[in-house]
């Protein structure tokens, strides 16, 4: 049979492996790991493998290159070898499905990073290997690892579409292991696969937030996230990824990065509608030779086209005009969106935070108007009414998780994701603001003692938790957010909020002086103004650069450009408000300027949500893409489970599984998590 | 680098619980793959890959193929015998042997009220090739109706009828390895990548490996004509003027094989007496090939050394399907390309079993290419079978379409529907309707209860699918291939042979010395084997377990063959090898003067757009198999158009929404997705959905094979400005 490498009879699956024939296929022990054997038989008959099932003829398009690369590192300039010689790394099992080949056994490439290789010329959207994805990976029909995503351009018939095959590229910068708060996923030094164990997750997104490639996948049904794994079964017993395998363009391939397939010639690290691979770099390598228009265009509902940048070499996105949305409202998209978790937790976290440190520096300081609340009797109501709303806040953003019950997990990954570090400030915030609130009850040396070290951990917390509150935004997958104004608009809410609502508890409290009302008004109108500027420069910046940045604020002042609109004359109406506040120190003015302040911060922290473009993928004509998923959600397409469209839906926080975690972890593992937080 | 954690955690991969593989063949297109299925330990199908072994496909699959395994389980399967009186009424709940009475006695008492042919059988190309023998065998030795076809008629009708024009018999002369040969290729109206994945996989690994020039003549720019050297953008319907054209080029140059065509053809002079009328200048102001492109592809066609045609429904399903079939065999005979590696007029059949029904149904005539207008032919089948000859008719009865058209018109009282939906695949669906209600009596034998058609049934037969049946089927390389029973069909279905046996031992009883009907597919395989021996599609050397044992084998095999201990080539048999072997009497294959007329609906100020409709590589016909597999379905789960940007933009129709399409025959609502693959005054619509394309087609028959053009007609589009309504309406349509 022509392209098929023939196995030795009776030896199963150790005499087929490419680069052990003719080697005994005995198997190793291991001095300290458990022993490992590689059961895996070809006789369908037994059924004892655990690895993966490997036939006695495969075809030879499906057995992994074993040869050297010619390069010792990758185009970004990275070792390709991702464990030398002898490094402890090769000797800590890698065990698959309980199952591990003997060190003779291995794949001599094992210990370097491999990759996809994407022949663009060639694909031809067959969905083979989505659909072989689905299959090997039992992945519900609507999500898949792989995904192919279209763009086209030309007019008949001079016309040309670009399909795109597109997985993980387990990245050398792998941006979703760095955002995960759960540490749920690992780069490993076999083959540099990044891979995501669903069992750690606890469904809060963020890595589908920073992957430019939509490779993880949050599931709407089941909670958690789950990708693309690079079918390291396969790798392991010789095969390619089951989607290469399943090719019928001869366009995916795959293999150790740089080392180029036979009958290619080019290694690209990007085509049009690609991400910008500056961002993770990435391991995929692409040819595409035939000649594009200037100008390719997505075929999914999202206004964006990609352009050809002469300078850069590099097609950079745009807004497509031929599918500008018309001018509307949107009201109840926006106040009703998925996002909605997030927009109540920031705002009402923000406020608080700005509020308490106001409360503190102004008593410590001594700053009569603000010392007077504490001293009174709305001092003692008023922290606790702060940890309301941050309860408030806190409790929506648990309530968004896909598993809400493994909330604890959001602290695990301190050393490098910016969410951890937010939540872990904001916890401390919280522990000290709860402090804070119950010392401040009592008036003795002791509690007051209690009260100011509270204050102080709540103090770090915020600082802490409050940067990382900003910096986990700056996402460059999502440029409209990837600014500055993030941050200024963070702090404004958190200065004109706090103060607000200090203003607000003294008038109840019967502590409001004129003092205190032209601070507020001052304040606020500081913080409007410079939200209102650094809002106007984003615009100036983004709104016709070559980035998803310019969709967004397409999306603002179209899709929700009469909301928008409201927004700004809130703003300013709110500003003119605090102005008067400020000046004359009416109390009168602090009602209408706290709800058109709440309403404007409500409206624009939805929008900062509600408009933001990730620099991702390129969609489909229904499935993966999100104008459909939309519509069939809203018609009721999606009640089908075959339209492959699944409904945003709430989880449970699951009381009894959390308990049975707690039962169930041992003491030394506890201390052993816990010490990872800060080992890694 | 173990990046992200010190402790490094076992990796968990999901894996599936197969604890055998058996390998069938898929039952989708006529590709023929071979498929290794995965059964748990219940013995339920989890799992599909390529058979690696297999030479047709060599381990791989298609999107469809891949999740096969998932149809047996599949909602609308059909697990109840059901009957009522009147299609009104719902459903009851019925017995085998009540349905069966039933619709013996309503087929005999329909033939004696108003004749033997007021009752019609309809079958499929979707059965195994014992049940087309078996169900041929009935209709033509028992019930004697000679109102019999299948919906090979839709499909690959005007492929039989051109071949049987210009070879003498039905047949393709091709086979896959042709590709790993051939200098140059022509894909008329072919769209491989969509409608053939898997041997598109091997056009392009040959490619690959070799590379010659690739020709698509398609009127969009679909991936194939993209990714082919030379696309020619031709207006529909007119590819017998290109052909001519082409023709007229190769003979005026000289280019023509002289020595082929004398040792192998006739009729030459008329045919360059036609040919010469149509300059590429002429042509090319019908095609809109640009007339130095026809010249261009004639003499690289003609001057290369081996040179393919491939073809589909482009220009099967047209109002010259047949002579765009002749048209296609001309090209090939006068550059002698039949019948040698790389040199082959090859048809790509469309359902995994149309060529098994083409050889043995007896729809067209009798088992094996023979027909009923010879009575050498009568004689031999009526002898074998222990019929009387005069029992069989001397001419061949109506076709599917022409069946439909008998319905409305009153003349056929009863009918026997078996895996096939007419309701979403004959054009003009109003007509269809109006037909099946005028019905006395119908049955519908189809594995799904919720195939449209069912809703005109008096008797509802559940029959089992795919790999719940055991026999053989033929692709379009002329490979036989097996298919065993490897799961129990569910609830009370049954299998179609064992449906077909119980119905002819109701009409046996009426014989004295009854018709034998073997009771296993190997028994039957035995029959056909001789009945096969010295003809075109010879089985003789054949057995189940030798098919199964060599993954398929092409015809020829004969007993003479085997005797001598040759082993079945993997690949690479055609037909016509030697000279004057054609199956005309005379050994020469003819070559036809094709005169053209265009009559075909053409756009006008009422109607201005061309309806092209066509297949997705996500679905499978009537979607009542893809359309319950979320891993295909979800790639297109509503109907939709494509349609040209600027005419969309024109129309003021935006990306994604709904709109009407309006002909003559009615209309639909459909998505509007704008795109450059189709031209301004054109949209394509994927003909798959139920209420969607056929409610709009036209299907003017072809006069030599009565298949429909379905691709080539006029409608309008309208913007809808209840957009919520439509999509309601879209909504309710869509059961699966």
């Amino acid at each position: 049979m022509p392209g098929l490498v023939p196995g030795i009879q009776g030896n199963g699956l150790l005499s087929v492996l490419p680069w052990i024939a003719g080697t005994s296929p005995a198997m190793t022990k291991k001095g300290n790991t458990p022993e490992v054997h590689c059961r895996t038989n070809v006789n369908a008959g037994e059924r004892e493998q655990t690895m993966f099932n490997r036939r006695e003829y495969e075809p030879e398009y499906a057995l992994l290159r074993n040869r050297e690369p010619e390069r010792k590192t990758n185009q970004w300039g990275k070792e390709i070898e991702t464990a030398p010689e002898g490094s402890p790394l090769r000797e800590e099992p890698f065990i698959v499905n309980g199952d591990e080949p003997g060190h003779n056994m291995r794949n001599p490439q094992r210990y370097k990073q491999h990759g996809f290789y994407f022949n663009a010329d060639n694909c031809i959207g067959c969905h083979a290997c989505e659909t072989a994805c689905a299959e090997k990976n039992q992945t519900p029909p609507h999500l898949n690892f792989r995904s192919v995503g279209i763009v086209e351009c030309g007019t008949y018939p001079a016309y040309r579409r670009l399909n795109i095959s597109m997985a993980c590229n387990h990245c050398d910068d792998p941006v979703c292991l760095k955002g995960c708060p759960t540490r749920a996923y690992t780069k490993f030094a076999e083959y540099g696969a990044v891979l995501q164990d669903p069992d750690i997750c606890f469904g809060c997104g963020y890595c589908t937030w920073v992957c430019p490639y939509n490779a993880p996948q949050l599931d709407p049904v089941a909670g958690h996230v789950s990708k693309c794994n690079m079918c390291v079964d396969r790798l392991e017993v010789g095969l390619k990824p089951a989607c290469v395998a399943a090719c019928l363009g001869n366009a995916l391939d795959f293999g150790v990065i740089e080392d180029i397939p036979d009958n290619r010639v080019q290694a690209e690290l990007s085509i049009p509608g690609f991400p910008d691979p500056n961002i993770t770099h990435p391991n995929i390598r692409f040819q595409q030779m035939k000649t594009l228009e200037r100008e390719v265009k997505r075929v999914d509902s999202m206004p964006v086209r990609y352009h050809l940048n002469e300078d850069k070499g590099r097609y950079l996105p745009e807004v497509d005009e031929d599918k500008l949305p018309e001018k509307a409202w949107n009201l109840k998209k926006l106040l009703t969106s998925h996002e909605m978790a997030h927009v109540a937790f920031t705002l009402s976290i923000q406020a608080v935070l700005g509020a308490f440190v106001l409360l503190v520096l102004g008593r410590w300081a001594g700053f009569t108007p603000i010392a007077g609340i504490a001293g009174s009797a709305a001092g003692k109501w008023l922290p606790w009414l702060m940890v309301a709303i941050a309860a408030f806040g806190l409790f929506k953003l648990n309530m968004h998780l896909g598993r809400p019950h493994r909330f604890y997990r959001g602290f695990y990954n301190l050393r490098l994701s910016p969410v951890s570090r937010e939540i872990a400030g904001v916890s401390a915030f919280f522990a000290g603001l709860m402090g804070y609130a119950f010392f401040n009850l009592f008036d003795n040396a002791f509690t007051n003692a209690l009260r100011e070290l509270s204050a102080v951990l709540a103090l770090a917390g915020t600082g802490f938790g409050g940067y990382y509150m900003y910096r986990l935004y700056r996402i460059k997958a999502r440029p409209y957010w990837d600014h500055w104004h993030t941050g200024v608009a963070f702090l404004s809410t958190g200065l004109a909020g706090g103060v607000v609502l200090l203003a607000l508890a003294a008038l109840i409290g019967s502590v409001y002086t004129t003092t205190l009302g032209q601070l507020t008004g001052w304040l606020v109108a500081a913080a409007l103004a410079a939200e209102a500027a650094a809002l106007f420069l984003q615009w100036r910046r983004q709104h016709k650069a070559s980035s998803e940045a310019a969709v967004s604020w397409m999306f603002m002042t179209r899709s929700y450009g009469h909301t928008f609109t409201l927004r700004l004359a809130l703003m300013a109406a709110a500003f003119a408000t605090a102005l008067l506040l400020g000046l004359t120190g009416w109390p009168a003015a602090l009602i209408p300027l706290a709800l058109a302040l709440f309403v404007e911060k409500l409206l624009g922290r939805a929008l900062f949500f509600a408009v933001v473009v990730p620099t991702t993928m390129p969609g489909a004509y229904f499935w993966k893409n999100p104008g459909f998923i939309e519509h069939a959600r809203e018609v009721g397409l999606a009640d089908n489970p075959m339209v492959g469209v699944a409904h945003e839906r709430h989880h449970p926080f699951r009381v009894g599984e959390l308990i049975k975690t707690i039962r169930e972890t041992t003491w030394a593992e506890k201390w052993d998590q816990f010490k990872r937080i800060f080992t890694g | 680098m173990l990046f992200g954690r010190t402790k490094k955690n076992p990796v968990n991969l999901p894996t599936k619980p197969v604890e055998r593989w058996e390998t069938v063949t898929c039952g989708y297109c006529s590709t023929g793959c071979s498929i290794d299925v995965g059964l748990d330990a219940e013995g339920m199908p989890v799992s599909c890959r390529g058979n690696a072994e297999a030479d047709v496909n060599r381990g791989k699959l298609c999107l469809k193929g891949i999740f096969e395994f998932d149809i047996f389980r599949a909602p609308g399967r059909g697990t109840k015998v059901l009957e009522r009186d009147h299609i009104r009424e719902p459903w009851r709940e019925s017995t085998w042997d009540s349905a069966l009475d039933r619709l013996y006695s309503e087929i005999r008492r329909i033939q004696k009220k108003y004749g033997r042919d007021a009752f019609a059988i309809i079958s499929t190309g979707q059965m195994l090739t014992e049940e087309f023998y078996t169900l041929g065998k009935l209709t033509r030795g028992l019930i004697g109706t000679n109102n019999y076809d299948g919906n090979t008629t839709l499909c690959m009708a005007s492929a039989v009828s051109g071949y049987k024009r210009s070879f003498g018999s039905d047949g393709p002369p091709g086979c896959y390895e042709d590709f790993e040969h051939t200098d140059y290729l022509i894909a008329w109206g072919s769209n491989m990548p969509e409608q053939h994945p898997v041997m598109y996989w091997r056009l392009k690994d040959a490619h690959e490996r070799r590379g010659f020039p690739i020709v698509a003549v398609d009127p969009r720019v679909t991936m194939m004509a993209q990714n082919a050297s030379l696309h020619l953008p031709i207006r529909p319907g007119t590819d017998v003027p290109l052909m001519n054209a082409m023709m007229h080029v190769i003979f005026a140059e000289g280019l023509e094989d002289a020595e082929y065509i004398e040792k192998n053809c006739t009729g030459l002079e008329a045919l360059k007496e036609e040919v010469a009328k149509w300059t590429p200048d002429r042509a090319s102001q019908i095609t809109g090939i640009h007339p130095d492109t026809i010249v261009t592809v004639a003499r690289a066609f003609a001057r290369a050394k081996a040179a393919m045609q491939v073809w589909t429904m482009g220009i099967n399903q047209s109002t010259h399907g047949s002579d765009g079939v002749v048209g296609i065999n001309n090209l090939a005979l006068i550059t002698g390309n039949v019948g040698k590696p790389g040199g082959a007029p090859l048809s790509i059949t469309g359902q995994c079993n149309a060529m098994g029904t083409r050889e043995w149904s007896g729809t067209s005539g009798l088992p094996n290419f023979r027909y009923l207008e010879n009575e050498q032919d009568r004689k031999e089948v009526a002898e074998f079978w222990g019929i009387d000859e005069e029992f069989l008719p001397r001419k061949r009865g109506l076709t599917q379409t022409d069946i439909y058209k008998a319905m409305e018109a009153g003349e056929i009282k009863g009918l026997w529907l078996i895996a096939t939906n007419p309701l979403t695949s004959l054009p003009d669906t109003s007509k269809v309707r109006r037909a099946m209600e005028q019905l006395e009596f119908c049955c519908v034998q189809d594995s799904y209860v919720d195939a449209e058609s069912v809703q005109y049934a008096h008797v509802y037969l559940p029959g089992g699918t795919w790999a719940e049946k055991d026999g053989v089927m033929t692709n379009t390389e002329r490979r036989v291939n097996r298919v065993k029973p490897i799961v129990t069909p569910p609830g009370d279905a049954k299998p179609d042979l064992w449906i077909f046996n119980r119905v002819a031992e109701r009409f046996n009883r009426e014989r004295n010395r009854p018709v034998k009907f073997p009771e296993t597919a190997g028994e039957i395989f035995e029959e056909m084997r001789q009945l096969s021996k010295g003809r075109l599609a010879d089985y003789s050397g054949m057995d189940h377990e030798l098919i199964e044992k060599h993954k398929g084998i092409q015809w020829p095999y004969t007993i003479e063959q085997r005797e001598r201990g040759e082993t079945p080539p993997k690949g690479g048999v055609r037909l016509y090898t030697e000279p004057a072997t054609f199956r005309h009497p005379d050994g020469r294959a003819k070559l036809i003067p094709l005169p053209w007329e265009d009559n075909n609906e053409h756009p006008d100020e009422e109607y201005p757009f061309w309806l092209n409709t066509g297949r997705l590589v996500e679905h499978w016909h009537g979607r009542t198999k893809t359309g319950k597999v979320a891993n295909n379905n979800k790639f297109s789960p509503i109907p939709f158009i494509e349609i040209n940007p600027d005419a969309a933009r024109d129309l003021g129709i935006r990306h994604g929404e709904y709109v009407r399409l309006v002909s003559r025959r009615g209309d639909a609502i459909v998505m509007a997705i704008p795109t450059g693959r189709v031209p301004y005054d054109m949209v394509f619509l994927p003909f798959h959905f139920h209420n969607a394309a056929n409610r709009l087609t036209l299907g003017l028959l072809d006069p030599h094979s009565r298949q429909p053009a379905y691709k080539q007609q006029a409608c309008r589009i309208e913007r809808i400005e209840d957009q919520e309504h439509a999509a309601r309406l879209c909504k309710e349509m869509r059961t699966f």
